[in-house]
């Protein structure tokens, strides 16, 4: 188990490092001049060079990457005199467009998203689940039947239609919820989930239809394997059957999706984050984009592909524990 | 005003002008040149009367703020928001709606600085008693030191007056490594005198830029200033999360005898950002419970003009001040066929600026224009009409001029639009093929728009785009956008027409070298008129700041000089109690 683990960690290191490359890559040698960008109008060649130096552009890519890397480790201090940088463990670089470490962005931005990933994931579990394990068990019947047309069509429907649906209906029309805005969980709960409950609404909705769908197709193998007849001969309960034989094993595909989507959520829903005016990861990335502000399109995707290299990890590992068959 | 202030401009056009996608070249009605403005808050109108103190004022915002350091803030909401709430300048503009608002005050000095040496050194001197927001001495060598810190490559963004005018100046690379200009000299904690290496009579405009505020050195952070700008003004930073919210709250330092300008009235000022524009719209329209108290950052949306303006009540709180920038098709003067006044003048001729207008969301959010420089910089505050062309244009002089230039069966050419100007692309393309100049459309995504046309060598004979001065002068505007020695191969900015005329050039160095202010501001106004007849340029339209305040909001309009945002020297409320806590 150690050692798996341990392997598998060097894996995720060996990913991270080669998606940061190749990021880093890209933007850098893209012909957009974040100097240039930063000086403005009229901007003398003299005072070009200057600012290109002081952000660190004037080296060569191999030295800015090499630096970039110690950097996550080390920290580093970037300019000289009495307008240096410092950027402490684990320095991601520094965001001349917000004028603050990409780290300290992302750490600020995190609950955010992390409120929205976490609150719709329990919305779209519960709801998904549910309606895929009635339709398994029901399979052939009418309710199995409404159950995943209404899933082929929440799928279909994108989320940016789904919010502004919600936006009309529950916000403009009926007045039912106020346009979402922010509050941190620890400073009022109650006003934290009345907020965030339209946004946790547009993802679960496109989320759940899935999850139905996926779970339904697992449970309807599982509940078709030998051991399920046997539990039924042995005479258990209908629920035990169910629940601790059925679901249990019929849970590890969806399990591997849900990892994957969680820990992709994590690091910022963009459109929902986007259309809903919520500051978290995602809206962050998406002025990164529109700005050009690379160190912070950088921390991003190295935020999202650890998220998602990371949930992936767990999955692995949590398949032990679900299902009894696997060992480590 | 720099490139990146255009392209958030820009952006904001580009969206109206999406808005009216379709309905370009539409709609004429005549070619009267007084139309009547539907929105009737401009032009000295105050929303809401005279606030009571107290309470908060919310501002919904779809963007953070570029830059609030004062050596960085050249952005010009941002210097509204930065110069009237959290500190002063030696000079600012009076808080006063309509042309008035462009007459400058003294701010922290007690006049608009005396001239010596043939306007070429300044003296400003501080009033007595003047604190920030901790209770320590505001003092002159604080001002330097700001001044010094605009030249810092950490820095970068802000004004460069201080940059092209200070004597010395040349490889100054700011104060970090102890180095100090000799060009500004502080004989005294209240005195401060700048010499400049050229005589510069519109030294007070210059003195309300940000650059010449003061910034204590104790509390320079460098890059972080940026998130944390000690107060001289009437609030002072409570809080800010980049990008989310910034709280403001008073300065108990900041004395208002001290202060024409500044009423202060709210208790505090919240700005949530990241808000979606359409929401914001909805939210000012219904303008329910705490939105009453709300005022919008950023300019309507197109698709909310039409709500705005179809009901009485909800129109009578919309503010649409001038934004003094104008837009015009500039024509590569450096190259057949455009090389040939003739050519050109046909252009100006052809050129339906009403179908412009339509384009660009409606006489409610636009005006046509018809002279180079915006009306803030001529007398009155009104363009004159230089060259008496009908507002839609007479295509039968063009075929004329077109004639006599030798090209009867007329010519083909390409112009280069903004994405966000596809609709104005249009209706330009429309009005000049009605007198034989085939247009070609190219439009570009607004991020790469500049570059594209800054390229002189493969860039299109005709582009649209505008300029912004950044303040009441000719200075701001006629050398940047006409002056042939300021042209670049690539990376060219202003001067898109590539106009190098020699009588021109001459005059500009005249008029900069004049000590009197008011001579030289008349100089300039005729000089926009010589230009225009040498056509590098033909005038299209002029942009309105389209503001819906919320219904508790008062002391409401547009300011002339920033562009027509909000002047938050005077907003607060009706209702204090109304507002949220």
């Amino acid at each position: 188990m150690i050692l798996y683990l341990g392997r598998r960690l060097l894996g995720v290191a060996g990913v991270l490092l080669a998606i940061a490359a190749v990021t880093f890559t890209i933007f850098y040698v893209l012909p957009s001049d974040p100097a240039a960008a930063a000086c403005g109008k009229a901007c003398s060649d003299e005072r070009l060079e200057a600012i290109r130096a002081h952000m660190g552009l004037d080296a060569p890519l191999w030295r800015q990457f090499a630096d970039f890397v110690t950097g996550i480790f080390t920290g580093r201090t970037m300019g000289t005199g009495q307008y240096a940088l410092r950027c402490d463990f684990p320095c991601l670089g520094y965001s001349y467009e917000n004028s603050e470490n990409v780290w300290d962005l992302l750490v600020d931005r995190l609950p955010v998203s992390a409120s929205l990933a976490v609150g719709a994931a329990v919305l779209w579990l519960v709801l998904g689940l549910s309606a895929g394990v009635t339709a398994a068990l029901r399979k052939d019947t009418l309710t199995d039947r409404v159950l995943m047309v209404g899933a082929v069509a929440a799928a279909s429907l994108p989320v940016y239609f789904t919010s502004v649906l919600l936006i009309y209906g529950l916000i403009r029309l009926t007045g039912l919820l106020p346009y979402p805005q922010y509050v941190p969980f620890t400073s009022d709960p109650l006003s934290w989930a009345s907020n965030l409950l339209l946004p946790w609404l547009a993802l679960a909705v496109l989320y759940a239809a899935m999850y139905a769908r996926q779970s339904r197709g697992a449970m309807i193998e599982s509940m078709a394997e030998p051991y399920i007849r046997t539990a039924r001969a042995k005479g258990l309960p209908r629920r035990t059957v169910v629940v601790k034989h059925g679901l249990r094993a019929g849970m590890t595909p969806v399990l591997t999706i849900f990892g994957m989507d969680l820990g992709g959520l994590l690091a910022g829903a963009v459109i929902t984050e986007s259309l809903f005016g919520l500051p978290g990861v995602g809206r962050l990335f998406y002025g990164a984009l529109t700005s050009g502000d690379q160190p912070v399109i950088l921390g991003v995707t190295l935020l999202a592909a650890t998220f998602i290299v990371v949930a992936n990890l767990a999955v692995d590992l949590l398949y032990a524990v679900v299902d009894p068959r696997v060992r480590y | 005003m720099n490139k990146r202030t255009r392209t958030l401009a820009t952006a904001l056009v580009t969206t109206l002008a999406l808005g009216a996608t379709g309905c370009s070249g539409g709609g004429k009605s005549g070619g009267s040149p007084d139309r009547k403005n539907p929105v009737t808050s401009t032009n000295g109108t105050v929303i809401g009367g005279t606030p009571q103190k107290g309470g908060t004022l919310t501002v919904l915002s779809n963007q953070d703020f570029t830059h609030l350091d004062p050596a960085r803030n050249w952005v010009m909401p941002d210097m509204d928001f930065g110069t009237r709430l959290l500190y002063r300048t030696l000079v600012t503009y009076k808080a006063e709606p309509g042309a008035k608002g462009s007459e400058l005050v003294p701010d922290l000095a007690e006049d608009l600085g005396t001239p010596s040496n043939g306007a070429k050194t300044w003296t400003f001197r501080l009033k007595p008693g003047l604190t920030y927001e901790d209770g320590t001495p505001i003092t002159a060598q604080d001002i330097k030191y700001n001044v010094e810190r605009s030249f810092s490559p950490d820095l970068p963004g802000g004004p460069d007056y201080a940059a092209r005018y200070l004597a010395g100046a040349q490889g100054y690379q700011g104060p970090a490594r102890g180095r100090h200009l000799d060009s500004v000299k502080t004989p005294d904690a209240r005195t401060i005198v700048f010499e400049l290496h050229k005589p510069f009579a519109e030294f007070p405009y210059a003195a309300t830029l940000p650059t010449f505020a003061p910034v204590p050195p104790k509390q320079d952070k460098g890059p972080q200033y940026d998130n944390r700008p000690f107060s001289s003004g009437p609030y002072k930073i409570e809080s800010y999360a980049r990008d989310k919210q910034i709280v403001l709250v008073r300065n108990t330092h900041w004395d208002p005898k001290s202060d024409s300008v500044r009423k202060a009235y709210p208790d505090r000022i919240v700005v949530t950002m990241g808000l979606k524009g359409n929401q914001i719209d909805d939210r000012l329209i219904a303008s329910s419970g705490t939105d009453a108290s709300a005022v919008p950052w950023a300019q309507l949306r197109p698709e909310s003009i039409s709500k705005v303006l179809t009901k009485a009540d909800v129109k009578a709180r919309l503010l649409a001040e001038s934004s003094s920038c104008t837009e015009m098709v500039q024509m590569h003067t450096g190259r057949a066929p455009f090389d040939d006044l003739k050519v050109r003048q046909a252009v100006q001729w052809a050129l339906d600026r009403e179908a412009i207008v339509t384009a660009a969301g409606g006489p409610a959010v636009t005006d046509a224009s018809s002279a180079a420089m915006p009306g803030s910089l001529f007398t009155g505050g009104k363009q004159p009409d230089t060259l008496r062309i009908p507002l839609s244009g007479d295509p039968e002089k063009a075929k004329q001029l077109l004639k006599e230039a030798g090209k009867a069966d007329g010519l083909s050419t390409r112009l280069t639009v903004s994405i966000n100007d596809k609709a104005i692309g249009e209706a330009i393309q429309q009005s000049l093929g009605r007198a034989g100049i085939k247009v070609t459309l190219e439009t570009v995504d607004p991020s790469a728009f500049y570059d594209t046309i800054g390229d002189t060598k493969n860039r299109t004979d005709l582009v649209y785009t505008g300029w912004c001065p950044d303040f009441p002068s000719g200075t701001t505007f006629l050398p940047f956008v006409f002056d042939g020695r300021y042209i670049k191969v690539k990376g060219n900015s202003g001067n898109h027409s590539l106009f190098k005329d020699d009588a021109v050039m001459k005059r500009m160095d005249e008029i900069a070298a004049m000590t009197d202010g008011a001579q030289a501001n008349k100089a300039w106004q005729e000089l926009d008129g010589q230009i225009l007849a040498k056509a590098p340029v033909a005038p299209g339209a002029m942009k309105r700041r389209s503001l819906l305040v919320g219904t508790n909001v008062a002391g409401a309009y547009g300011h002339t000089s920033w562009s027509g945002q909000l002047d938050y020297a005077t907003v607060g409320l009706k209702d204090p109690s109304k507002s949220a806590n």
